[in-house]
């Protein structure tokens, strides 16, 4: 016979036999591999004080966002931060957080962090890094600062104002130059015209009784979203009906105020200018007198009347979209109002250097004028305004530097890339939107080798100083009580007392004058910030990218929104592939077809199209950032074509008008009828072949109220944080398939162009009759006393039966092993582990999952409790979500406790269960929505 | 044409079938002495650690608490395996020359931790808590043995689910006074019965619901 072999490479003979070999010696290693893994104990050397194991730590602290510091509690097991929860002293966050501030954890842990400098995109060191700046600033010391520019984003740190302005003491001709993409200057302009000083504007929507909000979002995401949503509520109080807040809306896109609001008008920011004019004749501002469309005149006449009857306890907000003279104006009405707004110095800046634009930066790269660039923590090169061409001017700096978290676009425009210290890893400080500082303090050692934008400005000043050190000293001066102590407490408060903005008295406000504004061009982009990526700095977070956008449901993308008469138009439906251009630039991007934008108005949402943001940032969505222009960062007139192409828009809730059945889901009541039960309620319980729930220990439950619900997913991305909830990429979602377990669904039973719509965040019910249950064949979805309808992990053999027969549709299965094995992208990496909260299973493949209220929560609770024999208090149990929330929408607590805050809840008039009707007795159950319509009653908001 | 079959095929067909039939039945009996043998459930196997430290010398000799070392057993859900300083509060006057204490010496020299061998492995879905069965008056002895007796840690109970239903279904078997839960001499007196049921009305130990899956699982 002739013996079958294969010549491999090297010339060696593979025969039969040998290939027998290989195979039984890879049975008997796989067979060997089937015993338990050895574990190991590795304790401390020297323990750390107030560490135990397993146990864990809080540590005040404050995320960035934007510039701004929202003060936050950072939970730290074994020594890994794990969660981010809100600090109640600070006052932008009031002890809840959003959901950028969530999802600041994973940065830390995300694969794609530079970890080490580079010089041209080739591994370098510190100390090579050091060499050549040394030889740079020796030039720059004689010749004092010639050349040498700074550029940076927001800065609000106090220690980093002290060093820039120190460097431009020891560097006068240096020159500090600041590009924020999504900036206040619109506002400000409007302030220096109205009052003749920039000026920051904080409303007191809490004292207000009428909101006019004419573009404005202030529920919408941002740093001062979670002061704002406080605000919002605390004067939309159901309990006091003769002081609940009317918001009137005026917009050109869908935002979430303009969902909340009680009257809405969907115009053209032109038209809203129009609007505002308008309105401010009515309190005899005597500007000529714009045409408005007949809505537009109805809602000026009762929003006028209104605003005039609350005189004190009205206020209008402008906002992005609208020009400097509108913001001006609305200056004029709100002192013609007595509004309640405070007015604060602005604090980015240092007392004796105000920052230059970047315009005059790229200007002087141009004309060759920059010697020395140190670019820290922004990302010019993918989000600096179209027209300023930087992406050429950048490389004609003789020297450039850029101090980063990640080797994004900017990092690939400069010579010198240096890997920038994460907020949890190194000591900053950092103001709120108030003003109010926190000391930004260190969780774990940094992972990489990183240094801060302190050390990287002391290494310019030619020093070198420790981070821990520059920010003592830039406090101890300031401090007159012993100051360990001082820096003990401000620690351990996470604000430091008496350090919001100086309030500032201001002149009566100039009217001003205006030219009108006119459209030129077929349609007006509108931009604005975007809700999951902010302006492309979360880009490569998966939890932000998988995060549904709150109005639109999109995941993993910026579809451009268009309403949709405009598409019938243009023949164009949701997928559809259109070509923007303006000015010599284009843009393609799919359409999302929407019924309540104004027309003529296309939206499209920053951050997105980022080419060096990561594994999971890259090539997701379009940057509308080519399309933005320095004069006119927010709005763009531009020209649509239809392309002969389509791409899927990934949304997570289809769209649909659900005419009756929405009423039942989402009920809607004006104020008036708030408190009134709606009809019959059901005497008892319908008959049931359930047992009875259990009535001797705790009975948790849950109500959510969905008047006080803003959309902003702050819940959403909390519990994906607190429970290990795995991301599953975007080819996953256009297969249906996601893992949250808090989804927050929009409803809208109004008409076209008419608004009738809300929010309403859906975990697992509970229900008591819970129809998951008998349809398990092993068992693996069941009840505990306590009435929580557990999953049994180790159980679940996967037929999906309880997925099937659960109405709610809440349950999720593991159709891969999202977080075992087959995770998206670089999600399987180890530093992502290391983010696990320890106290909840990850789960495998082929297991269903869904919400638990946060049942390792309850337990730590139980057992607690229990060691000092004593029953849970009521407040004891905050699941992830509800402590997220900054509306308090959410109550959760033992129902058996009639005493209990969920309990008084329970019986409000408005309360109903989701798909009553089936009898599951759900123990999460919601209060319905509430609208505060004034004269315009009845007609659609 | 011949037959294909003999006739004694019938009665082969006939074995096989009712072999196959009875084969998962009679394969429960073997499974579960497989399960619950110390094969799979590493019960009483001594592993062998960087360190041969004894526990009968320190505890059974020397009258160590168990708290001088498993600090947080009392206040959290681990005992906590002590840092090397714990160590050296001692060593760094006794035995100081001894070849055997030489990775503890190293271990403090280099700040590198020693990597014990884990001997109680509880699978990762399962949240146990030690804090608690303290506070309810489970002593350590009732699952970890007598380690005042042992050379070398082993694992003494099976750690088994069954094992810890058990327990959960009749804690009078088990509970003993709190102020006995560190006592590594106390054996269950004649009336233990009696008196665990005594305690458990004392400590509040109710186990009507200390057998849902969330106590122990999430």
């Amino acid at each position: 016979m002739k013996s079958t072999t294969i010549q491999v490479e090297g010339g060696r003979q593979f025969s039969r036999r040998d290939a027998l070999q290989v195979l039984a010696a890879h049975m008997t290693l796989a067979l060997a591999g089937c015993s338990k893994p050895a574990e190991e104990i590795v304790p401390y050397v020297t323990m750390p004080e107030g560490l135990t194991p397993g146990e864990p730590l809080k540590f005040a602290t404050a995320v960035p966002i934007g510039g701004y510091g929202v003060g936050v509690l950072a939970i730290s097991i074994d020594g890994r931060p794990i969660k981010i929860e809100g600090n109640p002293k600070h006052p932008d966050s009031l002890g809840s957080t959003d959901a950028f501030a969530e999802a600041a954890v994973m940065s830390l842990y995300d694969p794609d962090r530079s970890r080490t400098p580079t010089l041209h995109g080739s591994f370098s060191s510190w100390d090579a890094f050091g060499a050549a700046l040394l030889a740079q600033l020796k030039k720059h010391r004689q010749n004092g600062g010639e050349g040498l520019r700074l550029l940076t984003g927001r800065i609000t740190s106090p220690t980093l104002l002290r060093q820039i302005d120190d460097i431009l003491v020891r560097f006068p001709q240096a020159r500090w130059h600041v590009h924020e993409p999504i900036d206040e200057n619109v506002e400000r302009q409007g302030s220096a015209l109205a009052f003749g000083r920039a000026m920051h504007s904080i409303p007191s929507i809490e004292k207000a009784e009428v909101v006019l909000c004419l573009d404005a979002d202030p529920l919408g995401p941002g740093p001062s979203q979670i002061q704002n949503a406080h605000r919002w509520i605390q004067s939309r109080d159901p309990k006091r009906p003769e002081h609940f807040m009317r918001t009137y809306v005026a917009e050109s896109t869908l935002t979430p105020t303009g969902i909340k609001a009680d009257h809405r008008v969907a115009l053209h920011p032109n038209g809203i200018t129009d609007l505002s004019i308008a309105i401010s004749n009515l309190f005899g501002a005597g500007l000529p007198e714009p045409t408005l469309s007949n809505a537009a005149k109805r809602f000026v006449n009762a929003c006028g009347a209104d605003l005039g009857a609350h005189t004190g306890r009205a206020v209008v907000l402008a906002g992005r979209t609208l020009p400097a003279e509108v913001h001006a104006l609305v200056h004029w009405l709100n002192a013609a109002l007595n509004a309640p707004i405070a007015f604060v110095e602005p604090f980015d800046q240092s007392a004796s250097h105000e920052p230059a634009a970047l315009r005059p930066l790229v200007e002087a790269l141009h004309g060759g004028r920059v010697d020395a660039l140190v670019v820290i923590d922004t990302n010019v090169g993918y989000d600096a305004p179209a027209d300023l061409a930087l992406a050429a001017a950048l490389p004609k700096a003789a020297f450039s530097v850029h101090l980063g978290c990640y080797a994004d676009e900017t990092a690939k425009l400069c010579q010198w890339h240096l890997p920038q210290t994460h907020f949890l890893e190194g000591w900053s400080d950092l103001r709120g939107f108030d003003g109010s500082a926190t000391i930004v303090q260190p969780l774990i050692r940094p992972l990489y080798a990183t240094r801060s934008a302190h050390e990287l400005l002391t290494m310019v000043a030619g020093e070198e100083k420790l981070s821990y050190d520059l920010v003592r000293d830039t406090w101890r001066p300031r401090v007159t009580m012993p100051f360990e102590d001082w820096w003990r407490q401000v620690l351990h408060d996470g604000v430091i007392p008496e350090t919001a903005a100086q309030r500032i008295s201001v002149a009566p406000p100039q009217r001003p004058q205006f030219p009108r504004g006119s459209a030129s061009g077929e349609f007006t982009l509108v931009l604005s910030p975007d809700p999951s990526t902010w302006d492309g700095r979360y880009a490569n977070s998966p939890w932000l990218q998988e995060c549904p956008k709150p109005i639109s449901k999109e995941v993993w993308g910026n579809a451009l929104v268009v309403h949709q008469e405009d598409a019938a138009r243009l023949h164009l439906t949701t997928g559809d592939v259109v070509r923007l251009s303006a000015q010599n630039h284009t843009l393609e991007s799919p359409v999302l077809v929407s019924s309540h934008g104004a027309r003529g108005v296309i939206h499209l949402s920053l951050g997105y199209g980022r080419t060096r943001a990561g594994a999971i940032g890259n090539s997701i969505g379009v940057s509308a950032y080519t399309l933005r222009w320095s004069d006119a960062l927010w709005t763009t007139e531009v020209t649509i074509k239809k392309l002969n192409d389509r791409r899927e828009v990934l949304t997570t809730q289809n769209y649909v008008r659900l005419a009756g059945e929405a009423r039942d889901l989402f009920p809607i009541r004006l104020l008036d009828d708030a408190r009134k039960v709606a009809g019959a309620k059901r005497e008892g319980s319908l008959p049931s072949l359930y047992p009875p729930a259990i009535a001797d220990t705790y009975a948790w439950g849950m109500v959510i109220d969905t008047a006080a619900c803003i959309g902003c997913n702050a819940c959403v991305v909390a519990c994906q944080a607190e429970n290990n909830v795995p991301v599953v990429g975007p080819e996953e979602i256009a297969r249906g398939r996601d893992m949250h377990w808090l989804r927050v669904d929009i409803y809208d039973h109004g008409t076209d162009g008419a608004l009738k719509a809300g929010f309403q965040p859906v975990p697992c019910m509970h229900c008591e009759n819970a129809p998951c249950e008998p349809v398990c064949p092993v068992a693996a979805s069941v009840h505990d006393s306590e009435g929580l309808n557990a999953q049994v992990y180790n159980r679940c053999v996967g037929t999906r039966f309880c997925e099937a027969n659960c109405p709610y549709k809440v349950r999720r299965f593991n159709f891969f092993g999202y977080a075992d094995g087959q995770e998206y992208a670089n999600l399987g990496a180890d530093t992502i582990k290391a983010q696990h909260n320890p106290e909840v299973s990850t789960r495998q493949r082929g297991v269903m999952e869904k919400c638990t209220y946060c049942v390792q929560r309850i337990s730590r609770a139980r057992r607690d409790a229990k060691r000092e024999e004593r029953t849970i208090v009521d407040g004891e149990v905050v699941t992830a979500c509800q402590s997220a929330c900054p509306t308090r929408a959410i109550s959760f607590g033992n129902l058996n406790d009639k005493t209990s805050a969920v309990s008084a809840v329970k019986g409000e008039a408005r309360q109903y269960a989701l798909l009553e009707h089936l009898n599951t007795r759900p123990r999460t159950t919601y209060l319905a929505d509430i609208r505060n319509q004034g004269v315009l009653k009845g007609e659609p908001s | 044409m011949a037959q294909v079959f003999r006739p004694a095929a019938n009665t082969i067909a006939v074995l096989v079938m009712a072999f196959l039939g009875a084969m998962p039945v009679l394969a429960v009996g073997p499974g579960y002495t497989l399960m619950k043998s110390p094969y799979v459930t590493n019960q009483s196997v001594t592993r062998t650690q960087p360190v041969p430290f004894s526990h009968a010398h320190h505890v059974g000799s020397l009258g160590l608490d168990c708290r001088y070392c498993h600090t947080s057993v009392s206040t959290a859900r681990f005992a906590s395996v002590p840092p090397t300083e714990t160590c050296m509060t001692c060593h760094s006057q006794l035995w100081t020359n001894a070849q055997m204490l030489a990775p503890v010496r190293k271990s403090l020299a280099t700040n590198t931790p020693i990597r014990w061998q884990r001997v109680h492995v509880l699978p990762d879905y399962v949240y146990f808590d030690h804090s608690i069965h303290i506070a309810k008056g489970v002593g350590c002895s009732t699952c970890h043995g007598e380690v005042d007796r042992m050379p070398l840690m082993r694992q003494a109970a099976p750690l088994t689910m069954g094992w810890c239903l058990d327990c959960h279904r009749h804690p009078e078997k088990a509970v003993r006074p709190r102020d006995k839960v560190f006592d590594m001499a106390w054996t269950p007196p004649p009336d233990q019965i009696a008196k665990g049921r005594q305690l458990m009305t004392e400590y509040h130990i109710d186990t009507a619901h200390l057998t849902d899956c969330s106590k122990c699982h999430r």
